[in-house]
């Protein structure tokens, strides 16, 4: 397993946002995390990603402990991650923003602008480069992200609803990067709460609501799973069916 | 760039001889002595976004060592230049090991109380001449004491640290580290999460900005041969940097000299004017800065220059076809 999660929690004072939350994503999969809005998985994800540190549980990545690790030390062990609303340097080109990412494993100027104009290619912004962050709308700010992160050279790539928010031809140019992406040999995993879109996109699905993982597995299997239609939908459309 | 600074270069060299006489010359070294502290400011408090308001202390530091180094040793004060630049960087340490662990504000409110602290303990050290200050020699006992009755050579010893703190600031901006600051300026958990040691860059920087300052602090008392906890460690010394940092543009690399430029000859016509009470003048003075700068161009006037030029860049642009992002 590049990633083990195991019965992590995160408690916000009385509310427990996660709850025994276990997880174990293998080198090269594309896994989705989905469920309704408030059902832990944004928290679980920060936990993932360093931003919260579990009330209980453990994290370990590639044989590491990272479950206390601070966000930096995901970074350089190489879990990637983007925001939910996208964190980009507004006042920095986009070049600029992505030599932020290179200049983790190329500490030289000329090397990290090599390693980033590379990753601007790949994420095709090459265009854009010279353009600074706000002036790019959502879209191009969730792909700056990803970029971003990707500069940092990831085994494993968070990304927190990078398709929230754009047009149906914008998720898919995103979900082609993505796949993209995947097929470079990077691990990733998606948070999303459009399902259409992840259903196409992952290979596996893990399913959150109140706080806890209540399916896993295929993405034909999840749509059917009972459970899974009364938390997406409701109690009313589950009977429907 | 080349260009930019061979012309910065040449017509700072050539200034004493345009505008020849006591008063200009003096008033040139001052300019210089305030971008110099401005630059140094800028470091932490315009790229790393880290606003100090106690910049106060490191120069205090700087421009008590010489002159306390002379009085207790009789040395010459250009000796106490490091032990202020090793106390001011100690101190750094102090402040910014506990209070960059903290989000926000904190660091900032931090600056401010330490440093009123600083000067109050200071005003009561009879070590430190307590509250009636330090004297440097009186007579120059030689080229080693630094001690010139004309401004000139000062203004030459200014120019040349100004430079090399420039050229220090244009390096580092080029680099990781400037790099690293920016990103924490715009946004720490963001940079946190892709790889950069935001407590450890900041506490660089501040690091790297006392030195300066410290050093800002020892040519103030060179050049003028007497500190007090006024002169030496008021909160308007450090408001002073951040205005001028501001006004030309913080997180950039000429602004502070450009703000120095504004700043310090309108302070000496606004004296002049108001006499003996003009000391209430430069609170207003400094006031109504601060509130047009927030109004209008939070970016000081460099970022102003830079978003014009962007602008029309992009009329230019907007001709040929664009591509959806």
């Amino acid at each position: 397993m590049l990633l083990e999660a195991r019965q992590v929690t995160k408690s916000f004072g009385a509310f427990t946002a996660v709850a025994d939350v276990d997880l174990g994503v293998a080198a090269g999969e594309m896994i989705g995390l989905i469920g309704p809005n408030g059902a832990g998985k944004s928290t679980f994800f920060n936990c993932l990603t360093g931003d919260y540190a579990p009330s209980a549980g453990t994290i370990r990545f590639d044989d590491h402990d990272v479950t206390n690790a601070p966000p930096e030390r995901h970074a350089r062990l190489g879990i990637g991650r983007t925001y939910q609303v996208p964190a980009t340097f507004e006042d920095m080109t986009v070049l600029e923003n992505v030599m932020v990412g290179a200049f983790l494993r190329h500490p030289h100027r000329g090397e990290a602008r090599d390693a980033a104009l590379a990753v601007i290619e790949l994420t095709e912004m090459t265009e854009q480069r010279h353009l600074r962050a706000r002036t790019l709308g959502t879209p191009g700010r969730k792909r700056l992200e990803i970029a971003r992160a990707m500069a940092t050279q990831p085994r494993l790539l968070l990304l927190d609803e990078a398709l929230a928010g754009l047009t149906p031809a914008e998720i898919q140019r995103a979900m082609d990067l993505v796949r993209k992406i995947h097929a470079t040999g990077v691990t990733l995993v998606i948070v999303e709460h459009i399902m259409e879109v992840i259903l196409t996109l992952a290979e596996r699905i893990v399913v959150f609501n109140q706080g806890k993982v209540i399916a896993q597995g295929k993405p034909d299997d999840v749509v059917r799973n009972e459970q899974v239609i009364e938390a997406y939908l409701g109690r009313r459309k589950a009977h429907r069916r | 760039m080349r260009w930019v600074w061979i012309a910065l270069g040449a017509v700072f060299l050539a200034y004493p001889w345009v505008l020849a006489g006591p008063f200009y010359e003096r008033m040139g070294a001052l300019v210089l002595l305030a971008a110099i502290s401005g630059s140094a400011w800028n470091l932490l408090g315009g790229y790393a976004g880290q606003a100090s308001v106690g910049h106060a202390i490191f120069y205090g530091a700087g421009a008590y060592l010489p002159l306390l180094v002379f009085t207790q040793w009789g040395l010459p004060p250009i000796a106490g230049l490091p032990a202020g630049i090793a106390v001011s960087v100690l101190i750094a340490l102090v402040i910014g090991i506990p209070t960059f662990r903290l989000l926000g504000h904190y660091f900032t409110m931090a600056t401010v109380a330490v440093a009123e602290l600083v000067r109050l303990v200071v005003s009561n050290w009879d070590l430190l001449g307590a509250a009636v200050g330090l004297s440097g020699p009186a007579v120059s006992r030689g080229w080693w004491d630094l001690s010139f009755r004309s401004s000139i050579p000062y203004y030459y010893i200014f120019l040349a640290v100004l430079a090399v703190v420039l050229l220090v600031t244009w390096q580092m901006e080029r680099s990781r580290m400037g790099f690293y600051l920016r990103a924490i300026k715009a946004g720490d958990r963001a940079a946190r999460s892709l790889g950069v040691p935001v407590r450890r860059y900041k506490l660089y920087a501040l690091m790297l900005s006392a030195a300066f300052t410290s050093v800002a602090g020892s040519l103030y008392a060179l050049m003028v041969g007497f500190v007090d906890p006024d002169s030496g460690l008021g909160i308007l010394i450090s408001i002073e940097m951040l205005i001028i940092a501001a006004l030309g543009g913080a997180g950039t690399l000429f602004g502070p000299l450009l703000g120095a430029v504004i700043l310090i000859p309108l302070q000496n016509a606004t004296n002049s004017w108001f006499g003996g009470s003009g000391s209430g003048a430069t609170y207003v003075i400094y006031g109504g800065i601060i509130m047009l700068i927030a109004r209008y161009q939070p970016g000081g006037l460099m970022n102003a220059w830079h978003a014009l030029q962007e602008r029309r860049h992009r009329r230019a642009a907007a001709v040929e076809p664009r591509h959806a992002a």
